[in-house]
């Protein structure tokens, strides 16, 4: 008797639900804890001698039936990770439950031994940060569109500022076409030297014309960040092209000086000739204001680099960016204008900050470019040159696609719902 | 006697054509120019009957050698007709063009016919 009382003790003093049904007697409940009270909000004396369909609705009733008889078939312990039962009161509850089949030697009773862990809590947490995830990953969509609207935004700036010079460099092919027209109209003579030099230079204006053109539509193209193995060289050479006309009016030359066999680095090309054309334009900007017509000049430099010797050279942070072994390809624009002011050197990049008169910049070139390296996997810097007058702006790019990166990111959105494809691209972003 | 143009650009192929068309009437000699730095030596050692000028040159602007050829007694004379291709009215009037004085500016593309009759009225067949 005494030790009955012992285990009726442990029992309804257990953190669990416990309950015990007859197998052999359709199922009626024989044993029900006080944990199994609170949790489906039935007293043990209207539950015991009732089965699930006295106590339960049918479709709860049907379920849990099914459990059981499924238990007593396979004669051993079952698992239920996850079950619902809803409550007199309309109350939800969630269990874990592990079912075991019981011969009672004893009697002779087969019974089917139930054990309940209330989750309810930890599903209703679960589901919290599951909301809370998706609220994060649609906000971070959101973040990701407005940044893709602000880079095109700005690019359409740059786009109106080119456009002139553009037109300049479209309508000189057009004037020597022109001119060939003209010629020719004049009356073919069969053996006039000129007619093959003239139609020669006429097909080079088209041929010109349409490069510049298309350069400018791929230039303006409002697409998803897409990245492709590039030649950089290939990429400075369009750029020089839109920003022929600046260069020539601001009188400053460039010198172009590039690595021989760098390797592909992975750019969005429209995307990236809106960082250099950003850069060169402040260059040309900077070098302008200084006057000295002779000298005015701009450099661009590429080299290739293992990490190692970036971390030598420029410090240890970029041990953040970067992983130890990695090459990089180095690209510096160099001028000899200006420089950068003390007071301004922590502001560069912050958003609307600009040292240009009203019209001439709205003050998010630089912080653009940088967001835009970024999302390529590498850095933008901004400093004066050590021993000479003048800045030097200064892009690491990555030669591999960072995989890594993006795979910690999909891995943590993926709690909730996976993550819808997102037309920003932006699968590469890494903040 | 053919009428002696100096064409100063920095664009050969345009400058090339230009002069097939002018001389292929054999009313013109013209002498081309492709390095703007160079045009005033040039103008000096030719002695044109008029030139015609570029406005966005590397190395030295159209406004720049107009005043240099301003500058020069023996120079100033010769009638210069800018020739240019910027799309933008501002950019002519605050720039180098307002500031040289040029007797004309035609635009790019060039209309020929337009160009001859200009170039009749400033340096006329003797």
């Amino acid at each position: 008797m005494e030790k009955l009382s012992i285990v009726e003790s442990v029992l309804d003093n257990l953190p669990v639900a416990v309950f015990a049904k007859d197998a052999t007697n359709d199922f009626r409940f024989i044993l029900w804890n006080k944990k199994q009270e609170e949790v489906t909000t039935i007293r043990a004396e209207k539950a015991v001698g009732k089965n699930d369909y006295d106590l339960f609705s049918q479709e709860s009733a049907d379920y849990f039936r099914s459990v059981d008889k499924a238990v007593i078939k396979r004669g051993s312990l079952m698992k239920v990770p996850e079950e619902i039962i809803e409550t007199k009161n309309g109350r939800e509850v969630h269990l874990r439950t592990v079912k075991i089949p019981v011969h009672d030697e004893e009697t002779g009773r087969l019974l089917v031994v139930g054990i309940s862990e209330d989750i309810t809590e930890q599903v209703k947490s679960r589901e919290q940060l599951e909301r809370l995830n998706r609220h994060l990953v649609q906000a971070n969509q959101e973040l990701q569109y407005t940044q893709m609207q602000l880079i095109q935004a700005e690019k359409l700036e740059s786009i109106g500022r080119l456009a002139a010079g553009v037109a300049h460099e479209v309508k000189n092919p057009l004037a020597l076409l022109l001119l060939g027209v003209d010629y020719l109209s004049q009356g073919i003579v069969p053996d006039d030297p000129n007619l093959e030099k003239i139609l020669q230079q006429m097909r080079g204006a088209v041929e010109r014309a349409d490069r510049i053109v298309r350069g400018l539509v791929d230039f303006s193209s409002q697409r998803s960040l897409s990245r492709e193995p590039t030649q950089l060289s290939r990429v400075v050479d369009e750029v020089l092209l839109l920003v022929k006309h600046e260069l020539t009016r601001s009188n400053t030359k460039v010198n172009v000086r590039m690595e021989k066999d760098l390797p592909h680095v992975f750019l969005d090309m429209s995307k990236f000739e809106q960082v250099l054309i950003n850069l060169i334009i402040n260059a040309v900007h900077a070098v302008h204001a200084m006057g000295g017509v002779e000298s005015r000049l701009i450099k661009i430099r590429a080299r290739s680099e293992s990490l190692e010797e970036v971390v030598k050279n420029q410090g240890a942070r970029k041990r953040e960016v970067f992983r130890s072994g990695d090459r990089v390809v180095i690209l510096e624009i160099i001028d000899n204008g200006h420089g950068i002011a003390p007071a301004d050197v922590n502001r560069l990049f912050d958003p609307f900050f600009t040292t240009k008169a009203t019209g001439v910049g709205t003050g998010l070139g630089l912080s653009v470019a940088r967001r835009i390296v970024e999302l390529h996997g590498g850095e933008l810097t901004l400093e004066n040159r050590s021993k000479e007058p003048g800045a030097v702006a200064r892009l690491i790019l990555p030669t591999k696609l960072e995989t890594s990166k993006v795979r910690t990111l999909t891995g943590r959105v993926k709690v909730g719902s996976p993550p819808k494809e997102i037309d920003t691209g932006a699968t590469e972003l890494t903040s | 006697m053919a009428r002696k143009i100096l064409l100063v650009d920095d664009e050969a192929g345009f400058t090339e054509l230009l002069k097939m068309n002018l001389e292929r009437s054999g009313a013109f000699e013209v002498r081309i120019e492709n390095d703007s730095t160079k045009a005033v030596a040039a103008a000096r050692e030719f002695s044109p009957d008029a030139i015609l000028l570029d406005v966005v040159m590397p190395g030295m602007d159209g406004g720049d050698v107009q005043a240099q050829l301003q500058a020069n007694p023996l120079l100033a004379r010769i009638p210069v007709v800018m020739l240019t291709a910027l799309v933008d009215s501002t950019e002519l009037s605050e720039g180098a063009v307002a500031q040289a004085g040029t007797q004309m500016v035609l635009p790019k593309p060039v209309n020929l016919p337009l160009l001859l009759r200009v170039l009749d009225e400033i340096a006329p067949a003797a």
